[in-house]
């Protein structure tokens, strides 16, 4: 690596879905495309890339955050959950299972950035009626229309666990 | 053939049952659903783990080893000639591999002759002009710059009505054609063009001009008429279109966020001048299309040529602002309708002109609605193309269809109110559909219409109404549609084909319709679609998958169960016309006798079992060309609105979307599709609207801040009605819905709108200030 | 985005001796090359820089910053919110939501949830317009030291209906509507912690001042935190935002109503408009209708109608009369 490209190398070091990964890179890669080219972790999705459709929503030091406007080096030390540590085929979450339950989705794009969104709203504790949680999951756009069901597999979860 | 009896007609309504000859190949009827297992029951989506997990694959996520990052140049200028392109400098950039330079522009119109200086002229915005691969796409963006274009600006037009004008600048100077495509885009051959006024066409889905249309006006007791408009509306998918294009000297592999993994395949065998058989390409998950994603496309062709060229694959994805240039939009419309009936209803004559501007392209057309929803002696339609300096339009979720059921569904309202006639009694009387009768009432049940009081009399600031508004849809079907079963020894029964899933379900009604005829469970079925190494499915547009590839599937499942009940028969000493498959066994209808269907796949004489079927004709001998089915996938809509009339801000309170689609394969997916459709089309009634600057050429926005759709908080109370409707058409007698779902939602709404306000509004969509214009306040 | 080089100090002399001699902040809007900028949540930041219209050389981030984080609230001196301050933290602070209504209500329909997790308050001050003209590298406006505003001839339904003869475009901070009306201040560090206090209204800038910035923020200062005096008893407030939709949505009118009661009469008042011109707008006749008087129907009619008065709508955007007209009746109706 030549040395001026070097210097625009920063050490960055992001605790994602629980395990280390230390990174070496430019300031000016988004932690969205961290974590989808440099981690492999291509289950956030790329929607608009200017914080406007929500599909790229990760939780960050328990907060649900925009990961397209959010430089990966300004994370240094932070702990990230994306969609592949909210669970798995073998241990779904709650919100997982009830997105199937629902069918509250169809082509499925928006869908991670859904489930990382109502995790962080439930988490968050602050919503209780239905319009408020529609208006919770309000930054994260469904072009397919399936925000009805998505809608109703949230409110589902929410009676059924964060009660 | 063979005569076989089957069911036809609406469950509760008329219900009975037709004799069909049918080929002797094909398998026994169905009878209707609460008779099945698991056709017509609401299985969970076969795909769905994935989805949530966040594994399932989208273009956007294709790893290839060596991939380089791509990035598209697209111009600045709204119209110009480009006089030299100097791509050294990008070419030199450390860690760039290739650089390639567009020489035709691949959508829109053609023209016929002219010259070509190397360089296709640049006719709009965002256009695409050239392609970089880098080793990263902060080196591709930066490379990009220093590609050194050298334009010579023309003048431009973006605004339809500034383009009709006499001597406004010609987005074309000569004549020009666009092959139309099956789903809605493109235009018949040889129509007049003068300026940018191409037209008129009086053709639309079911054929042409009907009586006349004039001498109907004459017998006419009462006349309405008006002239609407309605906006260019961006498809803005969520996944942008892309491509991950592999170049080796054997095959050419593309990953494609595509609706047809076969329309790309020939595309880039064509242009590529390869072999059918040396292209694959492979769609397994898309984020979203909605009539956009056809074919190859400039990025496409750019990153085929930018693979090729370095020797490595090259991933290529649209930002945002160019997937609204660039890719397709449904286009505007200014229509001017005029409706003649008779005092009691009957309508003697509908008479149409619409402009519409669907950019560089063609394929504004309206008409389809208004030539097909009501019994109308006399019908004449003239649809003009304008073209502006603005990207091409596609296909969008039933082309022209929102935009006339707008026009046509208000003007219906105002001829029920000057006839002092209730508007679903009007609908009674004029559309013979007896699907939509029975949508009407159970709609009108479901909405309480009785409710409905007279337009704009409501008290107080906030103002409730209630509307209606229905469609039609045709059921298309593509007979190049072939499914392929395949049963392993160790137990793994498979169905293939090149179909994609749209995010419709495709995937899960495969399995379900494998699983009934086989005897199993719908997640013992491994469905691999997708991929064009498996036969040939339809396109995943003109919501024409189920009635396509269902027939195939069930047909290729029933050849797999002859073939294995022959190979089971004399191991279990009984005849194969005795055995059925049923819960995972093998059942002798006449010993009781059983065998394992698993141990039956483990003694195959063969390792695998394979056969296929394709989609066979019209089981009623009714096709229109090789591609319509006979019937109608109708809808009729109800909307709930409230209006504040101090500030204009419309919300959509309730939908009711009554609809049919032949025999429900999985209710559960269905309502998700009329959810999106209704969604889709109340963005589309009242915040969807792309705006241009006239003086600039541009569009301001190309985002998804100032491009406003509906999120979560604009969804209303949705109620979907789904009507069973056998027509004993095909094996499996399903139909598709998607685009059905979309075409009443508006103007449901604006009937809405006018039973609240008592004010109605021409323009869409139906913001706050025209609202407000409408009544007055501005 | 171009390339850039990244630094997060930890104590603002170093941040202020970062952002060396060829600085922008993005708050004034000098637009040079190879300069730096101040990033808090970065929100606006990286946007304005993904579009194009800014590309410093060298991002100094002040997140690091100790003592700009916390809210503070008594009933003598009132609130003290530090410029780092989550929007999300505002929403979910409890005194905020009983003492200062408008505000609470305005920070909880400021943009979505997931950008009220990062966006800070200071950087909500310092956001730069929505127009969609200075946001469109296609575009050189006035703003961006162009020669041309496109939105006089152009397009201009989203823009303001006050003060719209050289830029007519509008502020973009809903936050800010309900702070002007509650008197709020800005403090703003400069080089060897110098502080200065400015009312909220002063901080912002008019297109006569300089069309080219939207705040008086100057090379090195930032901004460290706001405050809002002590509500007087009896002090009342309403906030409405009305956008072309409910969901994630720019305000096309919201208005602020901050009123000192006295049983029910209105014994003083500020109605501020946002979304309606380069600042914040205060509405001055409509107060002064107000004052003193009981609140009634047909009165808070009257203010809606004072309160735009002498508007200046462009070609697209006359309907925002009517609109202010109706939310700034509703909020003084809600007063009582």
């Amino acid at each position: 690596m030549k040395q001026t490209e070097k210097k625009l190398q920063y050490q960055t070091t992001l605790i994602v879905n629980g395990k280390t990964e230390k990174l070496t890179l430019p300031a000016w890669v988004s932690l969205l495309d961290a974590l989808r080219h440099h981690l492999d972790l291509t289950g956030t999705k790329k929607g608009c890339d200017h914080g406007q459709c929500g599909a790229c929503t990760v939780i960050c030091d328990g907060k649900r955050i925009l990961s397209c406007l959010t430089l990966a080096v300004a994370k240094d030390g932070s702990e990230i959950k994306t969609i592949e540590g909210v669970g798995s085929k073998e241990n779904p979450h709650p919100l997982q299972r009830a997105f199937i339950e629902h069918d509250a989705f169809q082509c499925g794009y928006c869908t991670p950035g859904q489930i990382c969104s109502a995790l962080g709203m439930l988490e968050e504790g602050e919503a209780q009626t239905l319009e408020e949680i529609k208006d919770s999951l309000s930054g994260n756009l469904c072009r397919c229309g399936a925000n009805a069901n998505i809608i109703d597999a949230v409110t589902e979860v929410k009676a059924n666990h964060y009660e | 053939m063979r005569k076989e009896k089957f069911p036809i007609g609406i469950p509760g309504v008329n219900l009975r049952e037709i004799e069909r000859e049918v080929p002797v190949t094909e398998p026994p009827a169905w009878p209707i659903n609460d008779k099945l297992k698991h056709v017509g029951k609401s299985v969970k989506r076969t795909d769905a783990i994935l989805k949530v997990t966040g594994k399932a694959k989208y273009t956007a996520d294709i790893n290839l080893p060596g991939m380089l990052q791509g990035r598209m140049l697209r111009s600045p200028h709204p119209s110009a000639k480009i006089l030299s392109i100097d791509t050294s400098a990008a070419e030199a950039f450390p860690g760039v591999k290739a650089v390639y330079v567009l020489r035709s522009n691949m959508s829109g119109a053609e023209p016929k002759g002219g010259e070509d200086n190397g360089y296709p002229e640049i006719k709009y915005a965002g256009q695409a002009i050239a392609g970089v691969a880098a080793k990263d796409g902060q080196t591709a963006e930066e490379a990009l710059k220093l590609i050194k274009v050298e334009y010579q600006t023309m003048p431009f037009v973006v605004d339809m009505d500034e383009a009709r004008e006499p001597g406004a600048p010609l987005v074309f100077e000569q004549q020009v054609e666009q092959e139309e495509t099956g789903g809605g885009g493109g235009g018949a051959k040889g129509l007049e063009q003068q300026g940018n006024v191409r037209g008129p066409s009086t053709k639309s889905f079911f054929g042409g001009p009907r009586g006349d249309v004039e001498q109907g006006m004459a017998e006419a007791d009462v006349i309405v008429e008006g002239i609407f408009r309605t906006q260019v509306q961006t498809h803005s998918a969520l996944e942008t279109h892309g491509i991950v294009a592999d170049w080796k000297p054997d095959m050419l592999t593309v990953y494609a966020s595509t609706q047809s993994t076969k329309g790309v395949r020939s595309e880039m065998a064509s242009i590529f001048d390869l072999p059918e058989s040396k292209v694959r390409v492979i769609c397994e998950y898309m984020g979203g299309g909605f009539g956009a994603k056809y074919g190859a496309g400039n990025f496409g062709v750019t990153a085929v040529n930018l693979s090729k060229i370095s020797g490595q694959p090259v991933k290529l994805m649209l930002d945002r602002k160019a997937e609204h240039l660039a890719v397709g939009n449904r286009p505007n419309s200014w229509q001017e309708l005029k409706i003649g009936a008779k005092k009691d209803g009957t309508l003697t004559a509908i008479k149409q002109e619409s402009y519409g501007t669907a950019g560089i392209g063609l394929g504004a057309g309206v008409g389809r609605v208004a030539q097909a929803v009501y019994e109308c002696p006399n019908f004449l339609t003239e649809q003009y193309d304008v073209f502006t300096n603005a990207g091409p339009g596609a296909a969008f979720r039933a082309p022209g269809n929102p935009q006339g059921a707008f026009a046509l569904e208000q003007l219906i309202d105002e001829l029920a109110e000057k006839l002092g006639t209730d508007a679903l009694e009007l609908r009674d009387k004029i559309d013979n559909s007896v699907v939509r009768k029975e949508e009407r009432r159970l709609a009108a049940k479901a909405i309480n219409w009785s409710r409905r009081k007279k337009p704009g009399s409501d008290t107080g600031v906030i103002k409730r109404g209630i509307g209606v508004a229905q469609s039609t849809w045709p059921r298309l079907i593509d007979i190049d549609s072939t499914a392929e079963v395949r049963m392993y020894r160790d137990g793994t029964v498979e169905i293939r084909s090149g179909v994609m899933d749209i995010g419709t379900g495709t995937r899960t009604i495969l399995s379900q319709i494998v699983a009934e005829e086989l005897g199993l469970e719908p997640e013992q079925i491994s469905v691999k679609i997708g991929d064009t190494l498996f036969p040939n499915g339809p396109a995943s547009g003109g919501s024409k998958v189920s009635g396509s590839i269902t027939p195939a599937a069930r047909n290729a499942a029933y050849k797999a169960k002859q073939e294995i009940l022959k190979q089971a028969a004399p191991k279990m000493e009984e005849k194969a016309a005795d055995l059925e498959l049923k819960d995972g066994m093998i059942v002798s209808k006449t010993s009781g006798k059983t065998m394992s269907f698993k141990d039956a796949l483990k003694q195959m004489r063969t390792s695998q079992i394979m056969t296929s079927a394709s989609r066979e004709d019209d089981y009623g001998g009714f096709m229109v060309g090789t591609f319509i089915s006979h019937g109608d996938l109708g809808s009729v809509q109800m909307a709930e609105v409230s209006v504040n009339t101090e500030t204009g801000f419309v919300k959509v309170e309730k939908i009711v979307a009554a609809h049919s689609c032949g025999r429900p394969l999985n209710p559960m997916q269905i309502q998700s599709q009329v959810n999106g459709g209704v969604i889709q089309g109340i963005s589309y009634a009242l915040y969807e609207d792309r705006v241009m600057d006239k003086n600039t050429g541009h569009m301001l926005n190309a985002n998804l801040d100032q491009y406003k759709i509906a999120f979560s908080m604009e969804i209303p109370d949705i109620e979907v009605i789904n009507i069973e409707e056998y027509t004993a058409r095909s094996s499996t007698d399903a139909f598709g819905i998607a685009e059905p779902a979309n075409i009443a939602t508006a103007a449901a709404v604006a009937n809405a709108i006018y039973n609240a306000i008592g004010v109605r509004l021409y323009e869409l969509p139906m913001t706050p200030d025209k609202v407000l214009k409408a009544l007055n306040l501005v | 985005m171009k390339k850039f080089t990244w630094v997060q100090p930890d104590n603002i002399d170093e941040a202020q001796r970062q952002i060396n001699a060829v600085t922008a902040t993005i708050a004034t809007g000098k637009t040079i090359q190879g300069a730096a900028v101040i990033k808090a949540g970065g929100v606006d930041l990286l946007d304005l820089m993904k579009e194009n219209i800014i590309a410093p050389a060298k991002i100094v981030s002040i997140n690091a910053l100790p003592g700009l984080g916390k809210i503070g609230f008594d009933e003598k001196s009132g609130l003290r919110i530090g410029a780092l301050v989550k929007l999300s933290d505002l929403e979910e602070n409890a005194e905020i939501k009983k003492h200062y209504a408008a505000l609470h209500e305005s920070v909880s329909h400021a943009a979505t949830p997931q950008i009220r997790n990062m966006a800070t308050l200071g950087g909500n001050l310092a956001q730069r317009p929505r127009c969609w003209y200075f946001r469109s590298e296609d575009h050189k406006c006035l703003k961006k030291g162009g020669t041309k505003c496109f939105a006089q001839e152009g397009q201009n339904q989203i823009h303001g209906i006050f003060n719209t003869e050289i830029c007519p475009c509008v502020h973009s901070s809903s936050v800010s509507t309900a702070l002007v009306a509650f008197g709020a201040q800005v403090e703003i560090t400069g080089a060897k912690g110098k502080l200065r206090n400015v009312p909220l209204a002063e901080f912002f800038v008019s297109p006569q001042v300089d069309v080219t910035r939207e705040n008086i923020l100057e090379r090195g200062e930032i901004i460290t935190a706001l405050t809002v005096p002590a509500p007087p008893k009896g002090q009342k407030s309403w906030y409405i935002k009305q956008a072309a939709k409910e969901s994630y949505d720019w305000a096309l009118a919201d208005a602020a109503v901050v009123a000192q009661m006295s049983g029910d009469t209105i014994k003083d008042v500020k109605i501020v408009l946002g979304a309606a011109a380069p600042t914040p707008y205060r509405a001055t006749a409509a107060e002064q209708l107000l004052r003193g008087q009981k609140v009634s129907e047909k009165l808070a009619v009257q203010v809606g109608t004072a309160a735009v008065e002498g508007a200046t709508p462009l070609a697209h955007n006359a309907y925002k009369v009517p609109m202010f007209k109706a939310i700034v009746k509703e909020c003084v109706l809600n007063l009582v």
